[in-house]
């Protein structure tokens, strides 16, 4: 899990250390505000449709296309735990650029709307929680104060993270064989 | 960019240079083999002396005097020394992999460095006892003129080459820096005399830093002939202007070399004079007869003709030959180097027009304007061209791969003890240059198992009246839009029993199953299994068959085994042609769309005619095993559809896959689904369709193995006899 390279450090305190501000992303997911760091953001689409790929985790919604690439498409939602996405309206695909082992890898994750850009200064940023956030503690980079509320900022390097993802969808792909293999 | 294409340059060389010797050790000596094995070490040698690679220049160079005097006859080239010289190249190409890895700075086997130069050496030293004739004679491309000028009363007193040096301006900007090969020209000989010709140097202001304006006039002496130095500058010949007189070359070459080059020529003069290349006599000659000269730029033939030294008909065979060298030099030329990286993008880009293409089809279907739709047709149609021509650039024969093995079958037929011959063909069967690179290890992997295992020890052969050496067959076709690559040798043949008997142990099967021999067969294809009861050197690294069949899939190919007790065992790997485009047949099943690789469908049923409930279908009175798409990918139920049956074929084997609509023929550009997909079954890509939607390919082969391997698992108990029939 460590493996990769990530601004923070165990404790989600690297953003105060690192003394200078960065940009995030919000996000609602199920009513819930998030946010990520837009340095790995290429793109946001509008969501039109995707192809669904049979027999995988519930996780996977499928693949689209953006121009010419083909891209699997995450529904964050169910990464988290929670139901799938449904989608409506303001359904969104941010297309994040992963570096992966040397290689850039597309991935696109569906949330429900996006809101803004937000500039953090570093002060502005607490510690992850031990816990009372509902998702996995090492998802979270860290919490972002902002007026009177707390918008959980992702650690999208763990989120994402392809060897997981890559595990999970072996597993199922696995478990779809049935008794033939 | 330089160091690559030395790399490249060196490694084709040193796989001629290995053919070249293979060759002679299968067909006897040969002048034209072994002047290519001395041609490559040659070039290797002038080209890491441009870089200043020490290591390779010094090695090769040992190896080069020894070729040489094989070239001339001095010394014999037997199975000894042959294998001597393989080894040398084995070596060479570690030293190259090193200025690969930019290690050249390290021995990468001193050990064994010094071992081949001791036995190169050693073989030096008994051949001088007989004393090698000079250098000069020993070449037999030498300069025919070389000899006659030395007895023209016209010649110049001096004894050393005089050579013009005019770099081409770029010289810098393409990598090159002039003074390696000043450095280089300074191991063959003495530079006796070097003068720098700053004339061309512009005002400071328009001085551009990276443009080389320096030209220089060199005495060298040497002995190496006028091929070896004009190796020197090899690399920059062709943009550069280089001339080169050998010592005691006639009056009438000055002139032309005085004429031929921009500085004025009473300086230049001097500068031939200064350095001894001229007597101050001979320039005063030289200078006569070149304003007496009306055209100064003669052809050399007239010239000599003109001055009786040689006589027409000499001339006019050197002019021959000159012609017939440029001939093939222009023959070469029809081959270009392009980057796989350049070609790729413009694969890409074919991808995409292709996807476009079929876009603007949709588009024009759509509108029902007739002259939309032909306009579209015939663009569609042109595109298709493109992508069939933009796909063979990319085409090589497989010979490419199967030229390594002459020599591996003969090492490891050595280093076992066995005698075997190695039978190749269809090496000009050709396949995407991608999978080239990727096939070479499997089927390495294949040829030592059958050596090493397959074919018995000769004492073995001859006791049940095989021939003595065991034959290893590769050849390649194409079928069906895939190509067939065969490794099979003439050994003791798989042993069902014991692969069954091992299976059952390690729990793959279960000791009542009934199997047919190639599902037995296939188990040598499970990860760690090994039949090999002793582990030898070549077997029993750790790498298993497993790894073949891996390998083999990824590039969506498949393999099988036949094999038959005492007669053999063949090996067959089916690849797709191209990985990049396919062309595709589109099938719906509710909403979602797949295609199936066109070559593999034969044909369309209708199955509502038909009773279906068994999955099996009875076409044309023979039982077609067939897969509802909509169960295998459990996708949801749709209401009443009139459902057709795809036949697919895959090497022997055919089933039905059942979808509620066919949609047609479409050219598909194959997207990877990328590295979270690589577990994925069923699915071997993706494609974009003419609407911009993704479309999941089918990997048939699997589908057909599953459908068939899931009706066996149903129907064996009823069934079992006839299954093992099979």
């Amino acid at each position: 899990m460590s493996q990769y390279p990530t601004t923070t450090n165990p404790g989600g305190t690297a953003l105060a250390v690192q003394g200078v501000s960065r940009q995030y992303l919000t996000f609602t997911l199920a009513g819930e505000l998030f946010a990520m760091p837009i340095e790995q953001i290429r793109e946001i689409i509008e969501f039109s449709g995707l192809t669904e790929i049979p027999l995988m985790p519930a996780f996977l919604r499928g693949v689209i296309n953006v121009r010419g690439a083909v891209v699997p498409v995450i529904d964050l939602a169910v990464r988290f735990g929670r139901p799938r996405t449904e989608i409506a309206r303001r359904t969104c695909i941010v297309i994040l650029e992963l570096e992966q082992e040397g290689l850039l890898l597309l991935l696109g994750v569906l949330v429900d709307a996006v809101n803004e850009v937000l500039t953090v200064e570093p002060g502005q940023v607490e510690p992850r929680p031990s816990f009372g956030a509902k998702i996995r503690a090492e998802f979270i980079e860290g919490m972002i104060n902002l007026n009177e509320r707390f918008v959980i900022a992702l650690d999208i390097h763990q989120v994402l993270s392809v060897e997981e993802l890559t595990t999970l969808i072996g597993m199922a792909a696995g478990e779809g064989q049935g008794a033939g293999e | 960019m330089a160091r690559d294409a030395l790399v490249q340059e060196a490694r084709e060389l040193l796989a001629a240079m290995e053919q070249a010797l293979m060759q002679i050790e299968a067909e006897g000596q040969d002048a034209e083999a072994i002047n290519a094995v001395f041609r490559a070490a040659h070039t290797i040698k002038g080209s890491a002396g441009l870089f200043a690679f020490e290591r390779i220049v010094s090695f090769t160079h040992i190896v080069e005097s020894v070729l040489d005097r094989v070239r001339n006859g001095s010394q014999p080239l037997d199975a000894n020394l042959l294998t001597l010289l393989l080894e040398c190249s084995d070596y060479i190409a570690m030293l190259v992999d090193a200025i690969a890895a930019r290690q050249e700075e390290q021995e990468p086997d001193a050990e064994r460095r010094a071992r081949l130069e001791a036995a190169l050496t050693a073989l030096l030293g008994v051949v001088t006892a007989t004393p090698p004739p000079p250098a000069t004679v020993a070449q037999p491309q030498g300069e025919p003129q070389g000899k006659v000028e030395v007895e023209s009363g016209e010649s110049v007193s001096s004894d050393n080459w005089h050579i013009s040096l005019r770099f081409s301006p770029d010289v810098l900007r393409s990598g090159m820096d002039p003074l390696s090969f000043l450095r280089y020209l300074g191991t063959l000989g003495h530079i006796v005399h070097i003068v720098t010709l700053p004339d061309a140097l512009p005002a400071a202001a328009e001085f551009d830093a990276e443009t080389c304006y320096l030209g220089f006039e060199i005495d060298f002496a040497s002995p190496v002939d006028r091929q070896t130095i004009e190796g020197v500058f090899e690399f920059v010949r062709d943009d550069s202007d280089i001339r080169i007189l050998p010592p005691h070359s006639k009056v009438a070459e000055y002139i032309s070399l005085i004429d031929g080059l921009p500085e004025p020529s009473g300086r230049l003069g001097e500068i031939l004079v200064k350095g001894g290349a001229l007597t101050e006599s001979e320039l005063t000659r030289v200078l006569a007869q070149q304003a007496a000269e009306p055209v100064p730029a003669k052809p050399l033939g007239a010239l000599l003709v003109e001055n009786d030294v040689v006589p027409q008909a000499v001339v006019a065979a050197a002019l021959t030959k000159q012609k017939q060298g440029e001939e093939k030099r222009a023959q070469e030329q029809k081959f270009i180097k392009v980057e796989v990286s350049k070609l790729d993008a413009l694969i890409d880009l074919v991808g995409e027009l292709v996807i476009a293409g079929a876009g603007a089809n949709v588009v024009a279907r759509r509108q029902k304007d007739v002259q939309f739709e032909e306009a579209t047709q015939a663009l569609s149609s042109l595109v298709e061209q493109i992508r069939d021509a933009a796909l063979t650039l990319r085409m090589v024969p497989i010979g490419e791969v199967f030229q390594r093995f002459p020599r591996v079958v003969r090492d490891i037929s050595r280093e076992l003890g066995k005698e075997i011959q190695l039978v190749v063909t269809g090496a000009d069967t050709e396949l995407d240059k991608s999978m080239v690179e990727k096939l070479s290890d499997p089927l390495m992997h294949i040829v030592r198992n059958a050596m090493d295992h397959g074919i018995e020890p000769t004492e073995a052969r001859t006791a049940i009246g095989k021939p003595a050496a065991g034959t290893l067959r590769l050849n390649a076709f194409h079928e069906s839009g895939c190509i067939v690559i065969e490794v099979s040798d003439d050994g003791r043949g798989l042993d069902r029993e014991r692969i069954l008997r091992k299976a059952i142990e390690r729990g793959l099967v279960q000791p009542d199953q009934q199997l047919s021999d190639s599902d037995v067969f296939r188990l040598i294809f499970e990860p760690g299994f090994s039949t090999a009861e002793t582990v030898t050197n070549l077997s029993g690294r750790g790498v298993g068959m497993d790894v073949v069949r891996k390998n083999i899939e990824a590039l969506r190919g498949e393999v099988e085994v036949l094999s038959r007790p005492a007669q053999g065992t063949t090996v067959r790997i089916r690849l797709p042609l191209t990985l990049a485009i396919i062309d595709g047949f589109q099938v719906m099943t509710g909403e979602a769309v797949f295609v199936i690789p066109l070559d593999l469908v034969i044909e369309c049923v209708d199955v509502s005619s038909h009773d279906t409930r068994h999955n099996i279908l009875k076409l044309r009175g023979e039982p077609l095993p067939f897969v509802r798409l909509r169960e295998l990918f459990e996708l949801p139920e749709a209401g009443e559809v009139r459902e057709s049956l795809v036949v697919v074929q895959y090497g022997q084997q055919r089933a039905g896959l059942v979808v509620d609509r066919l949609v047609g023929e479409f050219q598909a550009v194959i997207k990877p689904l990328g590295v979270l997909f690589s577990d994925m079954k069923g699915i071997s890509g993706s494609t974009i369709l003419g609407d911009g939607r993704v479309a999941l390919i089918l990997d048939v082969p699997h589908l057909i193995q599953r459908t068939a391997r899931a009706q066996a698992a149903q129907s064996w108990p009823r069934q079992a006899s006839a299954l093992s029939d099979r």
